[in-house]
Parts: structure tokens; C-alpha cells; sequence
């Protein structure tokens, strides 16, 4: 952070000057002076190796399972200089002619095995249905593949766990777990916020995920339908809570920096009455240690109100929302200063005090910090990019190994039985210690 | 445009048929999508239909004008100080683009975006921008400053101040690839349109060879009201694994001094066009059709405008100087009602 800092002598910046003449106190001043390398929030190490590295290296990347998510992913690479889709595994003939379409260039293959034995391809993301991970990453770690696997990493304990071990066994090539959060800077920018105590004492956290979708898929033969809807098959399913509530309930475990002692769940069809038992809305509360409780509610019958997570602290609110961040102060809580010159954007009766990640860097760039930032990618592609310089300079340890895939995975399957349960599920401890 | 009633009857047909009918809606690029599928199973076709809004949503975020991040918005703020790589997806979009610009004659045209601004700004002013404002701003558009490197994948402008927008094309791109997944999905009939100008007929209806769409005539200066329903159409169209697209200019318009402008620009001239109350175009798909349907806003009354390809189907409606309406067409029927006699 401190290379973000302003040189001695550097002129003052017109946003402060402004400010300083329209609040005209020195004590504000300093305070603003002050609040700025809250702002600053550190690029995710990724973005910081990619400026160190000057070679022309591209990294040749196999993905195996070419879905709606493996396609996001391939087109995210795609704009990266860095890496190469050089071939992509799909068992489903339809999705190989997509790839066929969208990457000329890439081989592609109907058995990931084949993939493996290319040896040119020296990593692989894996973003095949999770119950099949298992056995894709351990024949790719075996064959010495580099990977990133999908979260959650598994639909059992058990799977999960073997993953992890084989990952931990690796070494010397990289296991990325796809937390896309961990590696956000907007994410990374409010964990030191909240870290550093900017909003007192953690009092309790709400998330949720709102959308009005089937989760059904469709295909043109009865038995590829079947093997595609594994979302909705009660053996093979994670639930929303493993599949999409996974990466907040990260974001609650990284910013706690513990994992849930407890979790209590329920689960309904409320909806979506196909003959489905995989519940589309489901409530879960996470005990955290010290008595700080997640609540987190997902349903596919709504879409109001989208996606959010919020932490709440004796001195304030932050709120994360579609890669943005905005935090709402008690009256009663200490100035941090920075925010009398910060972006308010009103909620309802609420104002919000926008967190800009790296505002200062903007500002050397020309870039008004108090405006979207138009060159933020998506969580995925930071995601993506750190995995990348990761393959050609490393291997350094990821923001996401195994450890955090592993934790992530099993508390988000262990809240997936108290929910399917309608019970409050214990998370022992050892159950976590049994990966370290 | 598209009329409801048609769909009411399909409807109907459906049922007697077996079909169930399931309706799914997004708002995307500006308009709002709606798909009308028809098939045995409902939570089959909800499912299919999803992935394809998916389709339209995914292809705005990468398409956008609007959108800093999407590809087309990282393209148009550095195309002009480099080479920038593109998905081999939207390569292609690109290379079509050029195609249809050479087979339109330069009447589409997807960089005449800042000859837009320039007429939009002009909008509530005394008088139209100047001509040596207009001829400054031309200088920066046309594909001939566009240039596509097939090898690298990559686009580059040939000066600063270039800017591209697929808007044109967008909404038939987004139902040719949404009709694509469908048809991955099983799904055989369905109806597709994006804010009812472009259209898209998937297979066809239960009860009849093509899906039925009704073109209704544009609201003409110095015409008697059509009031029934049979008087307003102006073509019925069928489609049957085809495309339609409407482009009409009596809805954005530019008020400057006593005049007002429609918002499409010529190229040729940096002026927006006059002349075509509405032109329709019909093929294969939902790209060249929005095209095409653009491309005869540009043409001049009375001429044939472009040499349609085989397969194309066109109509214009073109209103004189003193306000007299006339019709052109070719490949595609006017309506001409139960009664036989032309609608105009």
C-alpha cells in the first residue's frame, strides 16, 4: 500500500483542494489526507505479478465441461494475453461443435482423458457437474496438470476431502479453487476495511441471492436431460446453498476469519412444483465463534433485490453488491474522515457512502474515483487471471487452495443437510482440521 | 408491429393440439424480449427458454455500446492507438458487419454512431449543425476505417474518433443465437422478438405451415385512419425458420428548428433520412434482416434500392414530397385482405 501513497510535495489533488476550501478546516483536511489509504485497497497479487512479468508466455489451458459456466469461463480467458483456450472436453457432441464455433482453434475432445494427455496443455479448469470433479481433478493432478476446479470442489465430504489431499499432495503445481470473491479486489478492499475495524465490533451478517429461474435445463434426448439437471437430483445436488451460496458464505468465513461452529437450515419447493425435492428457496443461519450469526436466504421464485451481502458492526454497515461496495454509518460512531468527500448514493432512507477500491490509483490515472470504474472486470476474470500468472510464474500460494475450497465446501454441505433436514447441524471442528 | 391477435389463436390451436404454450419475457438492450414456446412438456420448455434469455443477456453484456466493459465498449476506446483482439464470436459479427455494409451499398453502416451524437446534440436547437461539422464528423466514419485482421482476430481503426455500435444488428443477433439454443434444447415451434421489430418464427405453429405476422401500416401524414384491423395491416408474414425486422422513423425523432429528423443517418450525406416511413425486411435470419431493414431506411424513394440476395424479402413505405404514400416490395406479399384489392 504504501507505494499508493502520494509522493512528499506532490500538488494537491483537485478533489481535495475542493474540498478543503468548501470545508475549510485543517482538521478535515487531515482527515481526508488520512481516510485515503483506506481506499487503497491492495490489487490482488495476480494483478501485481502481472506487471512484474514482461515475458510474451502464454499459458495453454484445457477446460473440461464446456456448459453455460465453462463457456463464461473460455470467453473471459480469451481476453486475457496470457492465456490460450487450447482445448476444451464437453461428453455432450452439441457443446463440442459450440466450442468448435466460438475457438477454432482449440482441440476438442469428448473424454477428459484425452485432454490429459495432451501434453502441451498445462493447466486445467474444471467446470464439469461437481460430482464428477473428483475424479477429473485427481487424474488431472496425476497427470500434472495444473488446476482450478469449480466450487464447490465436491457433493460429499468425502470426495472433497480426497480432493483437497491430492491438491496438498501436488506439489509444485497450483490448485485453485473457483471462490471467485477471494481474489475480487472490491471483496479484498472490504475485508481490510472491516478488517481493520472501520465498522467496530461484528455484530451480525445477512446475505442473500434472489432470481426467478427454473434451475431446469433442457436437451433434445431424454438421457442428456437427465445428466444435465443433476442441480435437481437430491442424491447428486449441493443445493443452492453448495452451489450458490457457497461464495457468500465465503466471504462471510474470510471476512470473520473463522468458520461456522453451527448451522441452521430449512428448505422449501415453494415454486417451481415439477416434481422437483430439491428446495428452490431455502433460509440458513450460521453460528459464527463469538456469538455472530449469518443469515443467508436464497430462492429461485424472486428476483427482487438481487444479490447482496451485509455485514453489520457496532459503528456501521457495509453492504457488497454487484462488484460495488457502499458503507452506512451509526450516528454515533467516530469520523473516519474520508468519507465527507466520498460518493453517497441513497437507499431508500439510507445513504450509502461508496468504497472505491484503489481511488487514489484512479486518480493518477485520470480516472474520477467518484465514478464507476470503467476497467473492472468481473469477479471471474480476476479469479481467472491470478490462476493464470499463477501457472506461467509460479506456483505461489492462491487466495483460494484447497484449504479455503475445502472449508467453503464442506460448511456450504453441511448447511445443505440442515436445510434438506430442516435441522441445526453441529460443524465439528475436526471436520475442518481433517484438511490442513 | 407484431400483432397479438395472431398469437391468441395459436394459442387456442395449441391446446386442441396438445401443446401447452409457455411465455418468458427480459428486458435486454434497450427492449424488452419476449419467447413464446410451444412444446409437450412446460417445465422443459421454461427450462430451454431460460438458457436462451441467458443467450440475449450474456450477448448484451459483450455487445453493448453502453457498456465500458463489454467488448464493443473496450474496442471503441482503444481500437484507434492499437490492434485489440476479439472473441473469434464477435470477429465474426464484425466480418459480417463489412459484408452487409458492401452488400447495402454503404447504407448500413455500424460506424455511424458519431454522426448520431452530432444530430442528437443539435436535438431542441434553431438550426441543423453546420456542413463543416457534419463533413468533419463523416471523416470518421466508414467501414473503410474499420480494419479486420483475419489472422490475429483483431480490429483496428484507422484514426481516432472511429467508434463502432452493433446496435443495428444486435437484437436479430440475440434471436438467431437464442432460436440456436432453443433448437439445441428440443424445442421445435416458438415465436421470438425483441421489442416486436425483430422477429423470429421457429419452426411453425401447431395449426398452420409458418408463423403468421401481421405488419401493420405506419401512422402516415394525410391518411384516413385505418380503423379495423383488416384495413391496418400492411403485409402478413410467414415464418417458418425465418426472420423478420421492422425499421421504421416515425419513433425517435430530432427536433431541429420547425423540423423534425428521424434518428437514422445516411452515411452518404451525414444526414438523417428522409423519405421511407417504414421498411421490413424478411430472411433466413435476424442479423441480415435488421440490417437490411436499416440499410432500405437509407434508399431513395423510387429507386430499387439494393439487390437483394436470393432468399430476401423487402417492404417500403415511402411517403413523397407532397405527402403522398406508396408502397414497394419484393419477395414479400402486400396484404391485400379477404376483398382482393391491394391496400394501397
Amino acid at each position: 500500500m504504501a507505494s499508493d501513497r502520494e509522493e512528499p510535495g506532490a500538488p494537491v489533488r483537485e478533489l481535495d483542494r475542493r474540498e478543503f476550501l468548501r470545508h475549510g478546516s485543517i482538521a478535515s483536511m487531515a482527515a481526508m489526507m488520512g481516510g485515503v489509504e483506506l481506499h487503497a485497497a491492495a490489487r490482488p497479487a495476480a494483478a501485481a505479478a502481472t506487471k512484474r512479468r514482461r515475458s510474451d508466455a502464454v499459458a495453454s489451458i484445457g477446460i473440461i465441461g464446456f456448459g453455460e459456466w465453462g463457456r463464461e469461463i473460455a470467453a473471459t480467458l480469451d481476453r486475457m494475453e496470457a492465456a490460450r483456450v487450447a482445448a476444451v472436453a464437453d461428453t455432450f457432441p452439441v457443446m463440442l461443435q459450440r466450442a468448435g464455433r466460438s475457438f477454432p482453434g482449440a482441440a476438442r475432445h469428448e473424454d477428459y482423458r484425452a485432454l490429459l494427455d495432451d501434453a502441451s496443455i498445462t493447466a486445467v479448469i474444471i467446470a464439469t457437474p461437481t460430482h464428477q470433479h473428483r475424479d477429473i481433478v485427481i487424474a488431472a493432478l496425476d497427470a500434472g496438470r495444473h488446476v482450478y476446479c469449480e466450487a464447490p470442489l465436491a457433493h460429499t465430504v468425502e470426495d472433497a476431502g480426497a480432493i483437497a489431499q491430492a491438491a496438498k499432495a501436488a506439489q509444485g503445481q497450483v490448485f485453485q479453487c473457483g471462490l471467485k470473491y477471494r481474489t475480487n479486489p472490491q471483496h479484498r478492499n472490504v475485508f481490510q476495511f472491516i478488517r481493520s475495524g472501520a465498522i467496530g465490533r461484528a455484530v451480525t451478517a445477512r446475505a442473500q441471492w434472489h432470481r426467478k429461474q427454473s434451475w431446469r435445463r433442457a436437451s433434445a434426448t431424454t438421457a442428456r436431460e437427465r445428466e444435465l439437471n443433476w442441480r435437481l437430483d437430491a442424491a447428486l445436488s449441493p443445493g443452492l446453498i453448495g452451489e450458490i451460496g457457497i461464495h457468500q458464505l465465503d466471504t462471510a468465513d474470510w471476512v470473520f476469519g473463522g468458520l461456522p461452529v453451527a448451522v441452521t437450515g430449512s428448505g422449501q419447493v415453494s415454486h417451481w412444483r415439477d416434481g422437483r425435492t430439491v428446495p428452490d428457496t431455502v433460509q440458513a443461519v450460521f453460528e459464527f465463534p463469538g456469538g455472530v450469526h449469518m443469515t443467508y436466504n436464497a430462492t429461485l421464485a424472486s428476483s427482487f433485490d438481487g444479490e447482496y451481502d451485509l455485514f453489520h458492526g457496532s459503528d456501521g454497515t457495509v453492504m457488497l453488491r454487484d462488484s460495488k461496495a457502499w458503507m452506512f454509518r451509526e450516528v454515533d460512531a467516530p469520523l473516519l474522515g474520508w468519507e465527507v468527500y466520498a460518493r453517497k448514493d441513497r437507499f431508500y432512507r439510507e445513504v450509502g457512502v461508496a468504497m472505491v477500491a484503489d481511488a487514489t490509483k484512479l486518480e493518477a490515472q485520470g480516472i474520477d474515483p467518484t465514478k464507476d470504474d470503467p476497467n473492472v472486470e468481473t469477479p471471474l476474470y480476476y479469479a481467472l487471471e491470478e490462476f493464470v500468472d499463477n501457472v506461467l510464474n509460479g506456483p505461489f500460494p492462491p487466495a483460494a487452495g484447497f484449504k479455503q475450497g475445502y472449508d467453503a465446501t464442506v460448511a456450504a454441505l453441511k448447511a445443505n443437510e440442515a436445510i434438506t433436514g430442516n435441522t441445526r447441524v453441529s460443524l465439528d471442528p475436526a471436520l475442518f482440521a481433517a484438511v490442513e | 408491429v407484431l400483432q397479438q391477435r395472431p398469437l391468441a389463436v395459436h394459442e387456442a390451436a395449441a391446446s386442441r393440439a396438445g401443446d401447452v404454450v409457455v411465455r418468458l419475457a427480459c428486458l435486454a438492450m434497450a427492449t424488452r424480449f419476449e419467447l413464446v414456446l410451444h412444446g409437450a412438456s412446460a417445465p422443459r420448455l421454461r427450462a430451454a427458454g431460460e438458457e436462451a434469455i441467458s443467450a440475449i443477456h450474456r450477448l448484451e453484456d459483450r455487445l453493448s455500446f453502453f457498456r465500458a466493459r463489454s467488448e464493443v465498449g473496450r474496442i471503441n476506446a482503444s481500437a484507434a492507438s492499437g490492434a485489440v483482439r476479439v472473441t473469434p464470436e464477435l470477429f465474426g459479427l464484425l466480418r459480417r458487419a463489412r459484408d452487409l455494409n458492401a452488400v447495402t451499398g454503404g447504407r448500413f453502416d455500424i460506424t455511424t454512431g458519431p454522426l448520431t451524437r452530432c444530430w442528437r446534440a443539435a436535438h431542441g436547437d434553431a438550426a441543423a449543425p453546420a456542413a463543416e461539422l457534419i463533413d468533419a464528423v463523416r471523416a470518421c466514419v466508414g467501414m473503410h476505417l474499420v480494419e479486420l485482421d483475419e489472422a490475429a482476430c483483431s480490429i483496428r481503426f484507422e484514426r481516432p474518433g472511429v467508434e463502432i455500435d452493433l446496435g443495428a444488428i444486435g437484437k436479430g443477433y440475440a434471436l438467431d443465437e437464442a432460436a440456436a439454443v432453443l433448437r439445441e434444447a428440443g424445442v421445435e415451434r416458438a415465436l421470438l422478438h425483441g421489442g416486436t421489430s425483430s422477429i423470429y418464427g421457429l419452426g411453425a405453429p401447431p395449426d398452420g405451415a409458418a408463423w403468421n405476422v401481421a405488419l401493420e401500416w405506419p401512422p402516415a401524414a394525410g391518411e384516413s385512419p385505418r380503423e379495423s384491423p383488416r384495413e391496418r395491416v400492411l403485409a402478413l408474414v410467414p415464418l417458418r425458420d425465418r426472420a423478420l425486422s421492422v425499421s421504421a422513423v416515425w419513433g425517435r425523432t430530432y427536433q431541429v428548428g420547425n423540423d423534425a429528423f428521424a434518428h437514422v443517418i445516411d452515411p452518404a450525406s451525414g444526414l438523417p433520412v428522409t423519405g421511407v416511413l417504414l421498411a421490413a425486411a424478411c430472411c433466413s435470419n435476424g442479423a441480415d434482416a435488421d440490417a437490411l431493414a436499416t440499410a432500405l431506411l437509407v434508399a431513395r424513394p423510387g429507386d430499387e434500392p439494393i439487390q437483394l440476395p436470393q432468399g430476401w424479402g423487402a417492404v417500403l413505405v415511402t411517403e413523397g414530397p407532397s405527402g403522398e404514400v406508396s408502397t414497394w416490395s419484393k419477395g414479400m406479399d402486400l396484404f391485400t385482405g379477404s376483398s382482393g384489392s391491394n391496400g394501397k
